[in-house]
């Protein structure tokens, strides 16, 4: 068997990925694709503890996430259309006011 | 437990390497002579009209985030389902609890008419 | 074999996440996260999650990202659109920050103890499992996650629908 530590790297390099993503990209879009990409990161490392620690609690967890992740894609993809619609662009760093 | 996927991973490889075989074949041996008519996007044989690249309605949208929520709502069922004559009637009235309240969000697109295409 | 396919799915993931964030194409970037899901499903089926992985395939794949490409269509961004100009001093800040809070974290995982994972039942992971957690111990954060996914329908409906 693989060791914890192992997967838990590979989690934070997912965490990271995801990191230097929303710090770096300007498009909401792959903005938005990073945080997925977070969100599974952490998911990763609940259930390599899950595994490790041998209780299933872990797997609940991660299956509350894929929820939030849904929702989140629900709710954050119409607010990407929404801007787009009032600004015209989906450049974060163009949509600095709260008013429209 | 890990030896039951193995027809997977025999099946993911197959299909890469069927993809990828295709596409390498059809590069190599595929005559490429391309003429402007030829590039022309084809419209059933009417001389194409404006762009290509047009906006889609925002009604796919609505129809594939309602498809998301119920997704989530069919995969919470699976578990569920599994265990359903163990849990008795406690279990289902706790499904009963967990339909209704998506039952109102249900009833209120309806209400609000995303679910016509017009 | 196990640590083998580990190995080969990890570098799958890790690359296709880099993919993910330098691609200038949403499409692309999408369609890289999609192969990035499935191997980290496949990384899950390692971990014993077998439920949890076909989950992952299911509503991410299935549907998550089908709602992104959905929306790419929709917004059908030029090239002027895209955006992502020149780096800048400050991405560059970014992305070396990031790379010493990764080496941080890398190095904080050590000292867990490489431990041995216990031994886990046959049925771990497994749908039956999960769900006899889920529907006991776990009663309100299911019962919450009803009117977590009542208020993303009700607010993509009022974002995302044309005013009359």
């Amino acid at each position: 068997m693989v060791p914890l530590s192992h997967f838990l790297i590979l989690s934070a390099a997912l965490f990271i990925a995801g990191t230097i993503g929303v710090l770096t990209r300007r498009n909401a879009l792959i903005v938005f694709m990073s945080i997925e990409l977070m969100l599974n990161g952490v998911a990763l490392s609940f259930l390599a503890f899950s595994r490790f620690l041998g209780s299933l609690d872990g797997h609940v967890f991660v299956f509350m996430v894929i929820t939030v992740a849904a929702a989140e894609a629900a709710v954050g993809l119409a607010i990407i259309i929404a801007i787009f619609r009032l600004k015209g662009t989906i450049n974060i760093d163009e949509i600095n006011l709260m008013k429209g | 437990m890990l030896n039951e996927y193995l027809p997977i991973l025999i099946l993911f490889i197959i299909n890469i390497a069927f993809a990828v075989g295709i596409i390498i074949f059809s590069h190599f041996l595929g005559p490429r002579k391309s003429s402007a008519e030829k590039l022309s996007p084809y419209e059933s044989g009417v001389p194409p009209v404006g762009d290509t690249r047009i906006r889609f309605s925002v009604k796919f949208y609505l129809i594939a985030m309602l498809f998301i929520v119920f997704d989530i709502e069919v995969v919470f069922m699976y578990p569920w389902a599994v265990i359903f004559k163990k849990l008795g009637l406690f279990g289902f009235v706790e499904m009963f609890v967990f339909i209704g309240i998506l039952l109102i969000g249900y009833v209120y697109v309806w209400k609000k008419g995303a679910l016509k295409w017009e | 074999m196990e640590t083998m396919l580990f190995y080969f799915f990890a570098f799958v993931a890790v690359a296709t996440a880099l993919l993910v964030i330098t691609r200038r194409n949403p499409i692309h970037s999408a369609l890289w996260l999609v192969l990035c899901f499935f191997s980290l499903a496949a990384v899950y089926v390692l971990l014993s999650a077998h439920f949890i992985a076909i989950i992952q395939i299911m509503v991410y794949v299935g549907a998550i990202m089908v709602l992104v490409l959905f929306v790419i269509m929709l917004l059908n961004l030029s090239e002027k659109e895209l955006g992502d100009a020149k780096p800048t001093v400050l991405k560059f800040c970014g992305v070396i920050l990031s790379g010493i809070f990764m080496v941080l974290l890398a190095d904080g995982v050590k000292v867990l103890a490489p431990q041995a994972a216990v031994s886990v039942d046959e049925k771990f992971g497994t749908a039956e499992m999960l769900g006899r957690l889920l529907f006991t111990d776990y009663l309100l954060p299911f019962e919450i996650a009803s009117l977590l996914l009542l208020t993303a329908m009700i607010g993509a409906v009022v974002l995302a629908k044309k005013r009359r």
